[in-house]
Order: structure tokens, then C-alpha cells, then sequence
């Protein structure tokens, strides 16, 4: 596990191009340092920016802003430059995600809607697209299915929904999936019914046929196609997660407001999601004995003699706000990244967690 | 006697009116369940918190919370003890839910 602290503020979200040369931003701070290799960081322009993705194979950064806008970059020799995207929205956008081919990306944003922008050759700009019905509220997080047409958002209305983004300006007819055949833009294919909390954060498998979400009252929740859609829900004893990748077909990693990334397994036979472990245990420090004076210091001071702490055992010293995978994909996930409100990034190898954590099973 | 508060609580689990907008019967199943969590003694609590599964724990922690909510003579002073007891078997979450939850009891 490598711990790497970043800055004094929140990390609101990070992304990872495909050398992985990481790149996390900030907000609200407007200052906007991105990494380039071989110098420390630059700043950009001043944004206060929520989402940002990167799009591997053809090196473009997009970023959506509480300004409403999202922006393309692309690299010119040693610079960035950014492409105005217009989203036609009236609040924050707040997550962006690039498709799978990308050749069109999506923005979830506070004016209750998706947009999904796709460039338009002839006029040489982004379009973009809204996906209106039936969402109440702010969309908080998206991920898109491997086919590059579904598109899973979770949002405040407490909700996990997919959708067809099928654009058909640039791709072809998608083919049936499990989720249904029909998919024309804009049409559900699935909503969720059981939350009782904004959905923080979506995630689909590596083949596509499940989805999972985290939720604010504390529950993860997986819908498998396979299995007509069926919904399993664990209700954790912690406090709520805010951020769930899968890391093979029936593990996940989640983490969130405890600091700590854990790992929950699906049992497809059972169609049930248990708790796998934490996966992050911090090393036995040596216990020093109180004295009595101590014991009753504490006694007078907290009511009890328990050395509990006041400190954090976990890596990272606040919430963990999202969860990337950094080496695998999400079928056999090596390594991989969280990013949270302490400011601080760490990697985390999952060979040597199993190693260190006996009762660890990562199917 | 012992075996009574098990069964009483139980029952009062079981028939809670959980999606009912009646709110006479609600008050009636909370009013049933705050005399059925007061009438235990200290030490029989842990034993009826470990024989509810996790949807029974949530529940738990919504009556107590409840009668928080309308404190009568003595009942916070158990309501406590029960609180101790439910939040180590069902953690933060379980308080997390009563938090979030649209459908009270």
C-alpha cells in the first residue's frame, strides 16, 4: 500500500490515463494542478471541478464544472487545450464519464438530467443530448456498460437506473444484452426500488451483467442481469460508502465515510452479498499500558477507561470519495486507487492483501 | 418470566405495522413495544438482541429511537442499555438507517 498525500483539501475526484500517471483534482480551492511527466504539477485555470475522466486510447481528459460546462482536452505537444462542450444545463454538473469507445461521454448533473455528448464531425463540435425521464434529482454518479450503449446513474432520488444512451449518429445498433432489446436513447431498462438514500456511486461488472451502487443509508446493493434482474441488498454495519468498484465478477471494493476500503463478495447461487473484510488493518503498534493516573484522567475526561481511539487506524485520515481500479480491469482487478477528503491518494495491490489478510477470499 | 419478555418481544417485532400510514395503529404498536423493552431486565437484553436478524436489529433501532423521541419515567434509562446492546450487533449502520428511513415506525 502506498500512501501519497496530496494536498490540504479534499480530493474531489481523480482519473488515471493509461500509463497511469495519475491525476487528481481539487476543489473548491479554484486552482487546478494537473501532473506532467518530469515536472511536479501546473496549473491549469481556475475551475471548481467535481468530475473528470480520461480516455485512455485517445488521450483526452474531459471535466465537468460547477460552472455548468464540461470541457474536452486534448494534448498539444506539452499543453493542454480545452474544447467547450455546451451541456444546455441550468445547475452543476457533478461526474463525467467517458464511454468504453470513446466517441461520446456522459454528465450527471444537479438539473436532474444526463447529458450524453457525442462529436459532430461536419459542424466540428460537441452535441450533446439529454436524458430527462424519470429523474427527480441530482444524478451523483454514472458508469458505463462495456457495449458503450447502457448507461447506469445513481442519483439523489435514491435511485439506480439504467438506461440506453444510444446515440445513432456514431455507432451501430447495439445487440441484445440481458438488461432487454430494445434500446432506443433515453429508454430505462432497469430502476431500483429499494434505497432509502442518495446513490453514491454505480458500478457495473466487467461483462456488464450487474450492476452494483452504494447508498447514504448504508447499504450496497447488486442487480444481476442473469438472474432476471434480481436485487440483493447487504445492509452494513458501517457508515455509509461512497464509492464501490468491482474488482473480479463477484468481488467488490467499497469505501467511504470510515476511511477504510472493505470488501464485500456476491454469492451467485444464493443471489446474497456479504461482508468480506476491511482491507485495511492497521499494523499491532506495541500496546502501552496506562498508568492509573491515565486511567483516571480518562475516566474523568470520557467517562471511560478505554483507550479507544481518538485517532484514526486507517490509511487515509478522512472519507474516501472515490474508488478507481488502477492494473486488471474489473474482472481480475491487480491494484488499485482511492482518493479522499484527507487529500491524500493511495494504491492499494490486492495480491498483497490477500497475502497479509489471511481470511481474505477474493473470489 | 424470562421466557414471556422473549415471546412478547418477539411477537411485538413480528406484527410491527411497517409500511401502515395508520397513525393510531403506529402509536399503538409503539406504545406496546416501549412497555415490552421497559419490562426487561438489564441482563436479559443482550440475549433478545442476539436472536433478531439484521432486519430485526434496523427495527429495533427505530422503536428505540421512538421512544426516545417521548421519554417517560425511566424509559430512556433502559432504552440506553438497549441501545448499547443493538448498536454492537448492528453498528453505525443500523443508526444510519433510522436516520434515512422514509417509512418511520
Amino acid at each position: 500500500m502506498a500512501y501519497h498525500s496530496f494536498l490540504l483539501e479534499p480530493i474531489s475526484c481523480h482519473a488515471w490515463n493509461k500509463d497511469r500517471t495519475p491525476l487528481p483534482s481539487n476543489s473548491p480551492q479554484p486552482q487546478w494542478p494537473i501532473p506532467i511527466p518530469m515536472t511536479p504539477w501546473a496549473t491549469i485555470t481556475p475551475l471548481c471541478l467535481p468530475g473528470i475522466d480520461w480516455a485512455p486510447e485517445s488521450n483526452r481528459l474531459v471535466t465537468c464544472g460547477t460552472d455548468r460546462n464540461a470541457y474536452v482536452w486534448t494534448l498539444k505537444g506539452n499543453v493542454w487545450k480545452p474544447t467547450l462542450v455546451i451541456l444546455r444545463i441550468n445547475r452543476a454538473a457533478r461526474c463525467v464519464k467517458w464511454s468504453p469507445k470513446e466517441n461520446k461521454f456522459a454528465v450527471g448533473s444537479g438539473s436532474r438530467l444526463i447529458s450524453i455528448c457525442y462529436f459532430e464531425q461536419e459542424n466540428d463540435w460537441w452535441v450533446c443530448k439529454h436524458i430527462k425521464k424519470p429523474i427527480r434529482s441530482t444524478v451523483l454518479s454514472l458508469d458505463w456498460h462495456p457495449n458503450n450503449v447502457l448507461l447506469a446513474a445513481g442519483s439523489c432520488d435514491f435511485k439506480c437506473r439504467i438506461f440506453s444512451a444510444y446515440i445513432k449518429e456514431v455507432e451501430e445498433r447495439p445487440s441484445p444484452t440481458p438488461w432487454g432489446s430494445k434500446m432506443p436513447f433515453g429508454e430505462l431498462m432497469f430502476e431500483s426500488s429499494s434505497s432509502c438514500g442518495w446513490v453514491h456511486s454505480v458500478c457495473f461488472s466487467a461483462s456488464g451483467s450487474r450492476v452494483a451502487w452504494v447508498s447514504h443509508d448504508s447499504t450496497l446493493c447488486l442487480a444481476d442481469a442473469g438472474r432476471k434482474m434480481a436485487v440483493s441488498t447487504l445492509c452494513t454495519e458501517t457508515l455509509p460508502l461512497l464509492a464501490v468498484t468491482f474488482i473480479t465478477e463477484n468481488s467488490l471494493v467499497a469505501a467511504g465515510h470510515d476511511c477504510c476500503p472493505m470488501l464485500f463478495t456476491y454469492e451467485e447461487s444464493q443471489g446474497a452479498l456479504t461482508f468480506g473484510g476491511k482491507l485495511d488493518v492497521p499494523k499491532q503498534s506495541s500496546q502501552r499500558g496506562l498508568t492509573a493516573r491515565e486511567r483516571f484522567q480518562n475516566l474523568d475526561k470520557k467517562a471511560s477507561s478505554d483507550t479507544a481511539n481518538a485517532t484514526l487506524d486507517t490509511l487515509h485520515k478522512n472519507s474516501i470519495s472515490q474508488i478507481s481500479v488502477l492494473l486488471g480491469g474489473k474482472d481480475k482487478c491487480s491494484q488499485f486507487c482511492t482518493t479522499g477528503m484527507d487529500g491524500g491518494m493511495s494504491i492499494w495491490d490486492v495480491k498483497s492483501l490477500e497475502s497479509a489478510l489471511k481470511d481474505l477470499k477474493i473470489k | 418470566r424470562t421466557g414471556e419478555a422473549l415471546r412478547a418481544f418477539h411477537t411485538a417485532i413480528r406484527s410491527s405495522p411497517g409500511n401502515s400510514r395508520n397513525q393510531a395503529m403506529k402509536e399503538q404498536a409503539q406504545g406496546t413495544m416501549l412497555k415490552v423493552l421497559t419490562s426487561f431486565k438489564s441482563s436479559e437484553i443482550e440475549q433478545a438482541v442476539n436472536s433478531l436478524d439484521r432486519n430485526g436489529v434496523d427495527l429495533l433501532m427505530k422503536y428505540i429511537y421512538k421512544g426516545f423521541e417521548k421519554p417517560t419515567e425511566n424509559s430512556s434509562a433502559i432504552l440506553l442499555q438497549w441501545h448499547e446492546k443493538a448498536l454492537a450487533v448492528g453498528g453505525l449502520g443500523s443508526i444510519v438507517r433510522v436516520l434515512t428511513a422514509r417509512k418511520t415506525v
